[in-house]
Formats: C-alpha cells, structure tokens, sequence
C-alpha cells in the first residue's frame, strides 16, 4: 500500500505556532496556556516531532500511531521540552510491525533545572506480527528538576499469549482472535476518519 | 455409548515439572462433579488442559468428550464442541468489549454448527435476557472485558458468557474465591437454571461455599495430580470436617 501523503491531524489554535518542511518533520511551540493536540498516523513512513511548552500552562498531547511491513525501516522520533513552569505533556504512541520492517523509537521528555509544577507521560505499545520484524523504542527521559511528576512505560512484544488463548477458549480461531485483539488496539488512540487506513493496512498485512 | 467425558491416565506438566501423574474421570451426561482438593494439588491444570492451553504439555493418557478425542482438537475447537472454563483469573481484553467478544463468540459457534449468523436484534435480545438475571447492565456489557471490574464483577461475567453461549460441558474453575454471598447466590442461582440432560459441569474448587448452592451429583477428591476417591456429596462435609489429610 502507498500512501504519500502522511495522514496526520492537530488542532489549529493562536497559541501554538507551527513549522514543517515537509511532512515528515513538525515543530510545535505552544506559548502560555496554549493546547495543543495532534495525531500522526506514520505508515512506513519516518516522523520527526518536536514540541517546546514555552508558556506556563502550556500542554501537549501527542498521540501517534505506527505501521511498517515488508523490509521497511521507520525512524520515529517525537521529542517534548517544558521550556518554563507548570508545563504538561503526554504522548501516546502504538503500533505494529509486520514482514521484515524494523522500527526504531526515539521519545523524550526534557524538563530542564528550575522548571517546577511541570507534569510528564508517556506510553508506548508496540506489537510484533512477525519473527523478522524489529521494533526498538528507546524512552529518553532528561527530568534535571525535582518538583514534578513524570511517568513512562513502553513495552514491546507479539500479542499476549493469555489473551489469544482466551479468545479461543470462547471459540475464535487463533486468526479471528487476532482480528479482534487487533482491531481494537488502536481504539484509544486513533480519531475514527483515520480508522479506514489502518482496516486497510490490516487487511494486506495481517 | 460413550461417556460425557472419560479422562483416562492423563499426565500432563508444565517445562519440566509433572502436574498431573494419571488423571482417572468420568463425568456422565446432566451431572454436576465437584472437584475438590487442596491448593496446588493439580485442579486448574486439569481444566487448563481439558481446554487445550498451551502452557501445558500433555505426556500420555486420553480426554474423550462425547467419544471425541479432544486432546487433537485445537482450543476453539473445543469451545465450539461445547466445552466451556470459567476461568479462577479471567483475563484483561484492553480495548475488546464484552457485546464484541460474545457476538463473535456465539457466531463463531454457529458457522461451526453450519447456521445463520445472529442479526442484530436477536443478539441483543439473547444478552439482555441473560444479562438481566445476573445483573449485569449495559454498561459492564460496554467496557472492555475484564479491565477494571472487581473479583466478584469478573465471575459475575465469566457466569454471564456461559448462559450466554449455552455449552454442553462447563467447567467453573474455583469460581467461589473471592465471592461474597449475594455473588454465590447469582453465580449457583445460574448453574441451577442451566442444569439439564444433555450438559455437565465441573466445578473445581478447595472448599464447600459454591456447593452450599449447587449440590453436585459426585465429588472427586484430588491430591498430588491424581484423583484419589469419587463418592457422593456427604465427602464434601468430609473434606470441611477433616480437611485432605485423610485421603
């Protein structure tokens, strides 16, 4: 499947400035109490995001959703610095590999020294559907002041055995059980006019 | 005829470690077999492999259900022969809500019983019949499967999938634990109503709470992966009296 274009999707407000030059790269920068809220939905295709919380009260939240196959090789790399105090950020990624695609995850928090009040998360799941298919996410967490609240988590793996076989004992064959544990593993995240490229994208790949 | 089911020698482990070391049972057709022993003795094992989990490896002996060979079934297989685990720890479906997982549940069994799948209206009427009984309201039926409920809202739930699948043979694997007895009451309540000819149920569990509600035809008393004895419900009192030490 070619998709040229990245899908992508953000809220458009004064308080958040914005620079690509081109689609695969972002530059957010959300002055004081601006929101900013954005989807990237990378399929096989790499993505660049940089968010600067430069405005106490700042927030981001950036959600990403990720496929690859075949032999390709995507490099993600979303990256949020709270600038000031009492800044939020939360980022929110998911996504599959497949064939003999490799992923490679670059995320980071960075709050610098006396930047107090600022809250961080970030969340990643990532799902191999293949023996061949790589998927590496290296969280980079950079918190150098201490009143804040911060949390990460990332994990990486095919879909959970205990899962499958409970599906199957209410019986699903090991494929539709697959289906079905996949095709609500992005519910969470994904806006539902993006949902057709990924039933697309399943229906070739998995 | 065949027995409902006939388990016969069945030794089965887990890596390297012997669970079951000869399993011995037959269940007939409409009866209710309490299997009783103390923590570790083998009692989910066995209904883990009457099921087909592949965490355990069965080594020898044979599981006949209705004269099928069950151990060369896979686990959906199994489910859409009738055979059916009320897990003791159900697990967590993040994203996967419990309507999603009973409508493909029930037409997964109905392709493999070669019938229509159900539309729409007939399917929200076969829950809502089932869910009104054990209390389980539209919003439980929402969420996704097991993610956030308590204890006893988890077996309230693994009880709703049974009625609502209807299989032949039932196996509630400690489904008292953790119970208050309003939730007993519920829980045997349905096993009572689903009682009949043509279905069995195993209830597996270490003491009498559940079977002061469902009093089973037999009782099999296992220790150390084996079946030791099988007599009628007056071992129950036994075991509560004496503990297993004496078998």
């Amino acid at each position: 499947m070619t998709i040229s274009k990245l899908p992508f999707l953000f809220n458009r407000q004064e308080k958040v400035l914005i620079h690509h030059p081109d689609e695969h790269e972002w530059q957010f920068i959300v002055q004081e109490r601006g929101e900013l809220e954005a989807f990237f939905l990378p399929i096989n295709q790499n993505l660049k995001v940089s968010v600067i919380l430069n405005g106490a009260g700042a927030k981001s939240d950036i959600k990403c959703a990720y496929l690859s196959n075949e032999n390709n090789d995507l490099k993600l790399d979303i990256q949020v610095l709270h600038k000031v105090k009492n800044t939020t950020s939360n980022q929110q990624i998911k996504g599959l590999a497949t064939g003999e695609s490799s992923v490679l995850l670059t995320a980071g928090i960075e709050i610098p020294k006396n930047t107090n009040g600022c809250e961080g998360y970030q969340n990643h799941r990532g799902i191999l559907l293949s023996d061949k298919a790589k998927i590496s996410a290296t969280p980079q967490l950079e918190i150098w002041s201490e009143d804040v609240v911060c949390s990460h988590g990332s994990a990486v793996g095919p879909l959970p055995d205990d899962e499958l076989f409970y599906l199957e004992t209410r019986g699903l064959k090991k494929s539709q059980a697959e289906k079905l544990l996949l095709s609500s593993f992005f519910n969470d995240i994904v806006p539902g006019e993006f949902r057709t490229h990924i039933k697309e994208w399943m229906e070739q790949n998995v | 005829m065949s027995a409902f089911l006939e388990i016969k020698d069945l030794h089965a482990k887990v890596g390297d470690k012997e669970i079951l070391k000869g399993v011995n049972l037959t269940i007939e057709s409409g009866k209710v077999m309490a299997i009783m022993g103390p923590n570790g003795c083998g009692k989910s094992t066995l209904s883990a492999v009457i099921t087909g989990n592949p965490t355990y490896q069965v080594t020898g002996g044979s599981i006949l259900f209705k004269g099928k060979d069950l151990l060369k079934m896979t686990p959906d297989e199994r489910a859409n022969a009738g055979v059916f685990l009320a897990f003791q720890r159900p697990t967590e479906l993040p994203g996967v809500s419990m309507a999603q997982l009973l409508k493909a549940a029930l037409n997964a069994k109905r392709t493999f019983l070669k019938e229509k799948p159900l539309d729409a209206v007939q399917f929200m009427k076969h829950l809502k019949v089932r869910a009104t009984a054990l209390g389980i309201t539209d919003e439980m039926l929402k969420r996704s499967v097991n993610v956030g409920f308590s204890g006893g809202e988890k077996k309230r739930l693994e009880t709703f999938q049974m009625a609502v699948l209807e299989p032949d043979f039932c196996i509630l694997d400690e489904m008292d634990s953790g119970l208050d007895v309003d939730a007993l009451k519920v829980v045997g309540g349905a096993i009572s109503v689903m009682r009949e000819e043509k279905r069995s149920f195993m209830i597996i569990t270490h003491h009498d709470d559940l079977l002061r509600y469902v009093a089973p035809d037999k009782v099999a008393i296992m220790r150390d992966g084996k079946i030791l004895q099988v007599g009628d419900k007056e071992l129950v009192a036994k075991v509560e009296e004496k503990g297993y030490d004496n078998f």
